[in-house]
């Protein structure tokens, strides 16, 4: 079967979304099931099936999702309502829409000497190690920086498996540093 | 005219610092935050408004704990209860915004209330995470109660508040899906505008109708 013309193809969009928090790791089939069961949930079968949602690149921490011409905004508002992956809590932040993917990828390409403010090392074979994670206490309980991103600092609980990220500022963390702690942070 | 999300709750009741979710809120184009309390503060050109919100008490310690937090500053939000509760709240000065009008009665909001609520400046809340986490009957429940509370809105013009009861970054919505969410209801943009900025009206005190000249 020959594929069809340009002409008689229907016209599509490519939504860009960010995935918060930075660092997840998901599958691309699994973030699509959720998508889909927000739009079906939100608009029904029926406009789901002229919506057509589907995942289309999942890389970077960003997220392109497909949709019919027309139909991005229920998509986006179909988008915000999303807030899980297989109970691993998520939220998509929508940066732009478009009618090439290519265009998109522009957008979060990563671009050349990011400097971390996690310490990396290097081993002697070149290959990256497991990042050193500074540590900070609070309330007695010491917290692990997993996410630094200017201003934003993502932490969580040491020794615990699966424990809830607290979400705060580096002023946050010299706080909690500090002598007299405050109960509210 | 300033972007407030009406209610968002900081650590220890979310997992977010203030700081963290008026940063959150300056990228998601808000210029304002209500938040459970916290100080009065502004971080990244955010401004903390501090939240006082009062819910599961009688009428009496509602205005015992009006009055105490009198030219505090703090917006203060009650809960609200059956029909002659909200009568009363309403009624009571410097109750700044009734919540959680989806959970009550059917006929907990009638037009009486709502003419109060105009006339005393008293926002309705619209609260968005029953929108966003929300499925199936609960949404749809929810969507049909403010749909019939912006009918009224409509007819008395009280001030309606937009909040996405954010207890982590994650919770909180963008302005542009806020508009999105809030189409659901049938608002337009001007409405959506008029209705994040609200809580900037019940806070300032209403011009008096007689001016006395000298």
């Amino acid at each position: 079967m020959s594929p069809r013309p340009p002409t008689l193809r229907e016209k599509r969009r490519y939504i860009l979304a960010r995935i918060e928090p930075a660092g997840t790791m998901l599958d691309q089939k699994e973030l699509y099931y959720a998508i889909s069961d927000a739009t079906t949930s939100l608009w029904g079968d029926a406009t789901t099936a002229i919506i057509t949602p589907a995942v289309v690149a999942l890389e970077s921490g960003h997220v392109v999702i497909r949709c019919r011409r027309g139909t991005e905004r229920e998509l986006a508002i179909a988008l915000s309502t999303v807030t899980a992956c297989r109970e691993v809590r998520i939220c998509l932040r929508i940066i732009a829409a478009s009618g090439t993917i290519e265009s998109l990828r522009e957008r979060f390409r990563p671009k050349k000497s990011p400097k971390s403010d996690i310490e990396t090392t290097t081993a002697g074979n070149g290959a990256e190690e497991e990042p050193v994670l500074p540590e900070y206490s609070f309330a007695k309980k010491t917290f692990l920086i997993v996410q630094c991103h200017g201003q934003k600092v993502d932490v969580i609980e040491k020794g615990f498996k699966n424990a809830n990220r607290l979400f705060l500022t580096k002023e946050d963390l010299e706080d909690l540093n500090a002598t007299t702690i405050s109960d509210r942070i | 005219m300033k972007i407030t999300d009406a209610a968002v709750y900081p650590y220890p009741i979310g997992d977010a610092s203030v700081r963290r979710l008026a940063l959150e809120a300056a990228a998601l184009g808000f210029d304002s935050i209500v938040a459970a309390d916290a100080p009065s503060a502004t971080y990244g050109g955010v401004a903390v408004r501090p939240g006082y919100m009062i819910r599961d008490v009688p009428v009496k310690d509602v205005i015992s704990a009006v009055k105490r937090s009198k030219d505090s500053g703090r917006v203060i939000s009650v809960n609200a209860g059956n029909n002659s509760f909200n009568r009363a709240v309403i009624g009571i000065k410097g109750v700044h915004i009734l919540r959680g009008i989806q959970s009550a009665d059917k006929t907990a909001f009638d037009h009486v209330a709502a003419k109060m609520a105009a006339d005393n400046r008293v926002a309705v809340d619209i609260d968005l995470s029953l929108i966003i986490t929300g499925r199936s009957v609960a949404r749809q429940r929810a969507i049909h109660r403010y749909m019939d509370i912006l009918v009224l809105e409509q007819r008395f013009e009280f001030p309606i508040t937009l909040s996405t009861h954010a207890c982590s970054v994650l919770d909180m919505r963008g302005v542009r899906d806020i508009t999105g969410l809030c189409s659901l209801l049938g608002m337009d943009i001007p409405d959506v505008e008029r209705a994040l900025a609200s809580v900037g009206t019940v806070m300032t005190p209403p011009e008096p109708t007689v001016r006395v000249i000298e």
